[in-house]
């Protein structure tokens, strides 16, 4: 059962999905000198939360959303608390649902996310446009959940790599 | 009592995260010092994660200047004939406007190079626009200081660690730059609004622009050292006037951190001090 978690994957190698998912808010915030992708980059924290919410729920306890979270708002400028806030919704959303998800293939947890990545851009949109006092520009909300959904199988693909490291070889 | 124990931590740390969200904004020096010193400990990664993609940057460029060698090396040819005559003008006005400014005093402005300093992280948001720096107090680098690259202003330092920097850009929506025509001299306004292109406001109602106005800092508000480029007018509509930036702000490397001050001569000092001392 893929969503099991043996008792030997606590220790050291349980960290994996919390780095991982570090590493993908760091990416995030690279200079990458392209006009288009400044506002639009894709939420990769957002793909990788919602997959370990999914696969090793355990591994990826509120404690670590919420720091990831605090981490991203940190580095990348924005409010405080904001992107805490929205991963932690998405956590409890997912963690909820999750026995759904397990049984089922890609493409229906592609299909969920679809909509899990829209009401995301959405709820940033609405609570950017909250804390600036200023209505801002939908489409570009729009526009990062439509590459955040374009680039998820890529996402799933790394993620898959890092998910093999935590099977036992003892197993 | 494992499902009670899951719901209570995802109450607190949803208050937590709201409370921040809420509270944060109005307890700014809590919030900048946590904030600083988490940037102090991710900048020496994102700086040398980053260094593939300048890499990449500087390769791309080299090979596009490879390719326009010839037609640019004809183009600055013809160019250099005009600059040298402009070179000439320039110097005599240079001296003239020395003589003037010491008949009428005038108080100069003196820019000091703080640090050069590379561009390591990017928001990336739509909503919320800044970079973050490699240089921070332990530099010299203080809150509000003016960041300016090769092609002109970039925007200024809103929080500072020991060594990092966050630089709010020009384009995002709490900046606001005292600008002017490099024409006329009107002083105007630059608000960021998210967009790549930010507005001018407080434009005179009796005074036009037309497309491709070139706009400087005007030195008013003493962050910005004047004249400066900025950008040019790209769009005139009922909503506003647009420039394009001169500076690329998605495609920043090396950034200068920069003071400006005025200093005026101390004999004007002298002079206010002792018109003040009968009172």
């Amino acid at each position: 059962m893929m969503g099991l978690e043996s008792k030997s994957e606590i220790g050291f190698r349980g960290i994996l999905p919390f780095v991982s998912t570090l590493v993908l808010i760091l990416v995030m915030q690279l200079q990458y000198r392209l006009f288009f992708l400044d506002n639009l980059f894709p939420y990769l924290s957002l793909a990788a939360v919602y997959y370990w919410c999914i696969f090793k729920p355990r591994l990826m306890p509120v404690s670590a959303v919420f720091l990831l979270g605090l981490l991203q708002d940190i580095i990348s400028g924005g409010p405080l608390g904001m992107m805490a806030l929205l991963l932690l919704i998405v956590r409890i959303f997912v963690v909820r649902q999750s026995s759904r998800f397990l049984e089922r293939e890609f493409l229906f947890n592609w299909l969920v996310f679809i909509m899990v990545a829209l009401v995301f851009g959405l709820a940033t949109w609405a609570t950017a446009s909250v804390y600036i006092k200023e209505t801002q520009n939908l489409w570009n909300a729009l526009g990062q959940s439509i590459f955040t959904i374009a680039v998820f199988p890529v996402v799933v693909l790394l993620l898959g790599w890092v998910r093999n490291m935590l099977v036992t070889e003892n197993r | 009592m494992k499902e009670l124990r899951h719901r209570f931590s995802s109450g607190f740390f949803i208050t937590l995260a709201l409370a921040l969200l809420i509270f944060g904004s109005k307890n700014t020096s809590v919030v900048d010092d946590i904030s600083s010193k988490t940037s102090d400990i991710f900048v020496p990664i994102l700086d040398i994660a980053s260094r593939p993609f300048e890499a990449a940057g500087d390769f791309m460029e080299w090979t596009r200047q490879v390719a326009i060698v010839f037609s640019e090396n004809k183009r600055l040819i013809s160019e250099n004939e005009v600059l040298k005559l402009a070179q000439i003008k320039a110097s005599q006005l240079a001296i003239d406007n020395q003589r003037l400014k010491k008949l009428l005093n005038v108080g100069e402005g003196q820019v000091n190079t703080i640090a050069a300093a590379r561009v390591v992280s990017d928001s990336d948001s739509p909503f919320f626009k800044s970079v973050l720096i490699n240089r921070g107090t332990n530099d010299g680098v203080e809150k509000g200081y003016a960041v300016i690259n090769e092609d002109g202003i970039v925007g200024r330092t809103i929080n500072l660690g020991s060594s990092s920097s966050r630089v709010l850009l020009a384009t995002d929506i709490n900046s606001r730059i005292p600008v002017k025509l490099a024409a006329g001299g009107i002083n105007m306004i630059l608000e960021g609004d998210n967009s790549p292109y930010p507005i001018l406001a407080f434009l005179p109602f009796d005074k036009k622009l037309a497309i491709g106005d070139l706009i400087l800092t005007s030195g008013y508000g003493m962050v910005f050292p004047p004249d400066l480029p900025v950008g040019q007018v790209v769009e005139i509509t009922a909503e506003g006037i647009r420039i394009k930036l001169s500076a690329k702000l998605y495609n920043l490397n090396y950034v200068s951190i920069v003071g400006y001050e005025i200093i005026r001569s101390p004999v004007v000092e002298n002079q206010e001090n002792t018109t003040k001392e009968p009172n």
